[in-house]
């Protein structure tokens, strides 16, 4: 493969970049922050040919949140994960959200790295697709035929896979607003700026609990069976719950070894982490 | 005043520039082991300048201690990462470029990735003679086992061992490794070269510009004098920039195109420049019951990978350092120098002895726990003091270990609990036999110019040298100016390595600014230090000057997960007397921060010989985060004392104070890094043996 530089588009509107998506489709990978791409492409994993930077599509960059009740909360691909966390109005009404988005790697990089982009490179080792899904978040993918709305859970498909189409872009998360308590519990086994060892969230959503836990296999995983558990619960026997919902997501994955720790060590942590994610929530 | 460091300012190696100048690249094998069978270039444009086999087959080998390298690997290539050709080109994309045009032949061989399996009869021989460098960096009784893949046996000979351990009460014997680990300084390895009228001249990063010169000068078959070695200040060196990394191919190519050429190296091929020595390090230790230590044997499993580098001098210093500052008086080691098929290690800052205290210091907690002795006490009813002798028969002096212990009990507050903390005695040797020498000038408008070949590679060492001037000569600071090291212009100095250069250079500077007082204009003076150990029993001088000092540690520990906090950590010095203190204050905490990253988990990991986590997303240096909420340092100072080097004695007592306090809570680990994993592991073993949980 030759190493020659890339060609490198930069669009300056979103209707522009559209257009360059469906020319290119799957010919050109879409940059946001570059974070991941830079890594990969360093490494010499991927050589693109063509690059689709969106760095300068400045109208995917905003926070906004509508003020009826039942409006989502509106992220734009290109907002950066410290755009989030430092968000005034995230902090106050999803704190959950700056908490998680703060977590990631260092400020250098969360000063580059796009809610968009860490969504569609679905890396496994991710903190923010885990707490997106068990908010029941969903992305809103354009093309210039028009745009569809996909839950997180139906986005990340696999290792670095999607279900985005060669001529879309994701564009806007929504996050539905969420009164009850949600949960993030980063579980690093190295550096305090690592990847996740084992991730989970746990969310109420609609009155159901909802666990997802990630780093530990190609895609988060959640199992609404398992979270069904917890249905009509009083809190007299939390406690018992909280370490029966863990044991049982612990038994029901079948986790990856990395770096950062092995298949057998990541199932004990699975139910341990579970259990303190749910205990947090209830408590 | 702006910190160049800090505003950009600063001129690295790699920021030198000439008109004409060629970028390289380095093409490398994908194989731990092969033959080279074919290397065909002949599709690379014609405005590539290509270096291969047939240009340098004529050229000498070189090593610093052991002759076993040659500027591209010739016929063989013995570790993944081994240069086999190299390209230079108008622009750092071409040479890329080329190197995919370049097609290489090989044919697999079978490799050895571990250092213990090498010695085994059988494993293949990574090289089939080991030929002495002539090298002044092999300045001690090299002992290469021919036939094998040891390049170096060192051994202690001190008293009888056997006698010792039948007075023994109490025996303890353990095992313990050591991983592989990366420099990782923030300016990679630069080089630029060129050739003027036939003499050689490079400006690189280093701290060895003289055992540069020297390794050259055999290359090329010219002598010492046509060859110019510049060091500009270093972003970080750590011990990765010592004797030849890329200077020889920079050389090869700058001869070969008639046109200055640059290289610098990517982060990955940092991974495959360098590396610290993994080791095997198996301690048998014995003591009366009242905890006087009588007995020690000592058998260590050094991997220098694919080339020796300076492996035989660390493999000896671990050596001795393994037995610890104590006081016994039947001590055995051998210690073995051993390739593999792995990138070569080398110099990592504290040159072996981390290895080596976390082996001597773990055992030492075993022991008081056998004993039922607190740690603290047999410490300090074994540690030498002045008078007492070392196991390589010298009488120590200015010996300092009961005050470093003193210091981090007390700051750890020992004496109130000792649940979750752990505490660590070491000694470092410094370089022996050694020679510094500078030249102190005096300008017309009153200042003065110091030529000395101590680099700068962030360790603040110029300033130290220029304050200590400034001090001897009465004149501000600012009035003492520092060239880079020019070996056209400095005199002769070993090398800046092993923290000798405050102290041996600062002594060598006393007599400079004395001779200058006497001749008015210029003044030159010079620092020796004598000595060295008999290889075959470790008897002699091991170091003229000793770097003493301790840590404490204070843990708590996540039992579920086997993930760790260090609470507290703290470690005591013996400055002697302290020239810059920010500078040795940062010093200290650097050799602090780079012990917690090779106590908590810093490890290269290496599937048959490939690097699988050559990146610094996959591999993890300490973050701000990861520090202890308390962590300080000591400096121990007494009025009238000598110098002390510090710049690498706060690393080693780290991973064992703070596996000993893991040991306090019953978690015994025996191998780096202490990983949560490992952790957890050892938490269900501990269980396991009280009968609790499986």
């Amino acid at each position: 493969m030759s190493r020659t530089v890339p060609q490198w588009l930069a669009p300056n509107s979103l209707e522009e970049a559209l257009t360059l998506r469906a020319q290119y489709g799957d010919e050109a990978t879409v940059v946001a922050g570059g974070t991941f791409i830079g890594i990969v492409m360093n490494q010499k994993i991927m050589q693109p040919q063509t690059l689709l930077s969106l760095r300068n599509v400045s109208e995917l960059a905003f926070i906004e949140a509508g003020q009826d009740e039942g409006s989502p909360l509106r992220i734009g691909a290109m907002t950066t994960h410290r755009a989030v966390e430092r968000s005034s109005l995230i902090r106050q009404h999803w704190p959950v959200l700056a908490s998680t988005f703060a977590l990631v790697a260092s400020p250098r990089v969360r000063n580059q790295a796009t809610v968009g982009g860490v969504l569609a490179d679905a890396d496994y080792a991710s903190d923010p697709p885990t707490l997106l899904q068990a908010l029941n978040a969903t992305v809103l993918a354009r093309s210039e035929k028009g745009e569809r709305e996909i839950p997180v859970e139906q986005l990340i498909t696999g290792y670095y896979e999607t279900s985005l189409r060669p001529d879309e872009l994701l564009v806007e998360v929504r996050i539905p607003r969420n009164r009850e308590r949600a949960v993030y519990r980063k579980f690093r086994s190295r550096s305090s700026e690592d990847r996740p060892c084992v991730a989970v969230a746990a969310a109420r959503v609609d009155g159901k609990l909802r666990v997802v836990v990630g780093a530990v296999a190609e895609k988060p995983q959640y199992f609404p069976d398992i979270c069904a558990l917890a249905d009509g619960e009083t809190t007299g026997n939390a406690q018992m719950l909280a370490a029966e919902i863990g044991r049982r997501y612990a038994e029901a994955i079948d986790p990856l070894s990395d770096s950062r720790g092995s298949a057998e060590y990541r199932k004990r942590i699975i139910a341990v982490e579970v259990r303190r994610a749910l205990e947090e929530m209830l408590s | 005043m702006s910190n160049p460091r800090v505003t950009g300012a600063i001129r690295y190696a790699q920021d030198v520039e000439f008109d004409g100048m060629l970028y390289a690249s380095i093409l490398r094998s994908p194989y731990p082991h092969a033959r080279v069978l074919k290397v065909d270039a002949s599709a690379v444009p014609k405005s590539v300048v290509v270096l291969t086999l047939d240009d340098i087959r004529e050229l000498g080998s070189y090593g610093c201690q052991i002759k076993d390298q040659t500027v591209l690997a010739i016929e063989r290539a013995r570790f993944v990462g081994d240069p086999v050709a190299a390209v230079a080109a108008p622009t750092k994309r071409e040479a890329d470029e080329a190197l995919d045009l370049i097609d290489v032949e090989y044919e697999p061989l079978p490799g050895v990735f571990d250092a213990v399996e090498a010695v085994a009869e059988g494993a293949p021989l990574v090289h089939e003679h080991h030929a002495i460098s002539d090298n002044d960096a092999a300045y001690f009784g090299i002992r290469p086992q021919e036939g094998t893949n040891i390049c170096h046996r060192f051994r202690i000979r001190h008293g009888n061992i056997d006698e010792g351990f039948e007075q023994a009460d109490v025996v303890v014997e353990e095992t313990y490794r050591t991983p592989s680990a990366q420099h990782v300084p923030m300016e990679p390895h630069a080089s630029v070269a060129r050739w003027v009228d036939d003499r050689l001249e490079v400006w690189t990063g280093t701290q060895t510009p003289f055992n540069l010169r020297m390794d050259l000068a055999g290359i090329f078959s010219i002598p010492e004098s046509q060859i110019r070695v510049i060091s500009p200040p270093m972003g970080g060196a750590f011990g990765a920039k010592t004797f030849v990394r890329t200077e020889a191919i920079a050389a090869c190519l700058a001869r070969k195109a008639n046109r200055p050429v640059k290289i610098v190296l990517s982060r990955y091929e940092e991974w495959l420049t360098l590396n610290r020595h993994p080791a095997t390090i198996q301690v048998k230790l014995g003591a009366q019951a009242d905890g006087t230590l009588v007995a020690k044997r000592v058998v260590c499993w050094v991997d220098t990978g694919a080339y020796a580098d300076c492996g035989p001098g660390v493999a000896q210093k671990m050596g001795y350092a393994a037995v610890g500052p104590y006081r016994i008086p039947h001590v055995w080691v051998d210690s073995h120098c051993i390739y593999t098929n792995l990138p070569p290690n080398g110099a990592y800052r504290g040159y072996g002895a981390m290895q080596a205290v976390w082996a001597s210091e773990r055992t030492m907690d075993l022991l008081a726990a056998k004993l039922g002795m607190d740690p603290l006490e047999i410490r300090l009813k074994n540690v030498l003091v002045d008078g007492d002798q070392f196991c390589t028969g010298e009488v120590m002096h200015d010996v300092h270990f009961i005050e470093c212990l003193h210091d981090i009990a007390e700051k750890i507050g020992w004496a109130e609990n000792k649940q979750g903390k752990g505490l660590c005695v070491l000694m470092k040797g410094m370089q022996t036999p050694s020679r510094a020498s500078i030249v102190v000038e005096a300008n017309e408008d009153g200042s003065y110019t110091v030529y000395c070949a101590t680099a700068e590679m962030g360790q603040g060492a110029w300033l130290s040298i220029r304050k200590m001037a400034a001090e001897l000569l009465g004149v501000e600071v600012e009035k003492v100016h520092y060239p880079e090291p020019d070996t056209d212009i400095i005199p002769y100095d070993t090398r800046t390595t092993s923290s000798r250069s405050t102290y041996m250079m600062g002594r060598a500077l006393v007599e400079a600014v004395r001779d200058l007082k006497r001749k008015g204009e210029i003044g030159y003076g010079e620092c020796v230090n004598t000595g060295g150990l008999d290889p075959d029993t470790g008897q002699g001088v091991a170091s003229t000057h000793w770097h003493q000092g301790a840590a404490a540690a204070e843990v708590s520990v996540d039992e579920e997960t086997g993930k760790f906090q260090v609470l507290k950590l703290h470690a005591a010095i013996y400055a002697g007397h302290v020239v810059n203190r920010p500078g040795a204050e940062l010093q200290n905490e650097g050799s602090m921060i780079m012990g917690l990253g090779t106590t908590l988990f810093e490890q290269i990991t290496f599937e048959e010989g490939q690097p699988t986590n050559a990146n610094l997303s996959d591999y993890n240096i300490p973050a701000a985060g990861d520090l202890p909420e308390s962590f300080t340092s000591e400096l121990l100072e007494r009025e009238g004392a000598d110098v002390h080097g510090l710049g690498e004695t706060a690393l080693p007592p780290i991973p064992p104070a703070i596996g000993n306090a893991l040991y306090s809570l019953g978690i015994h680990l025996t191998d780096l890094p202490l990983s949560a994993e490992a952790v957890l592991q050892a938490i269900d073993a501990r269980e396991q043996a009280k009968g609790g949980r499986s």
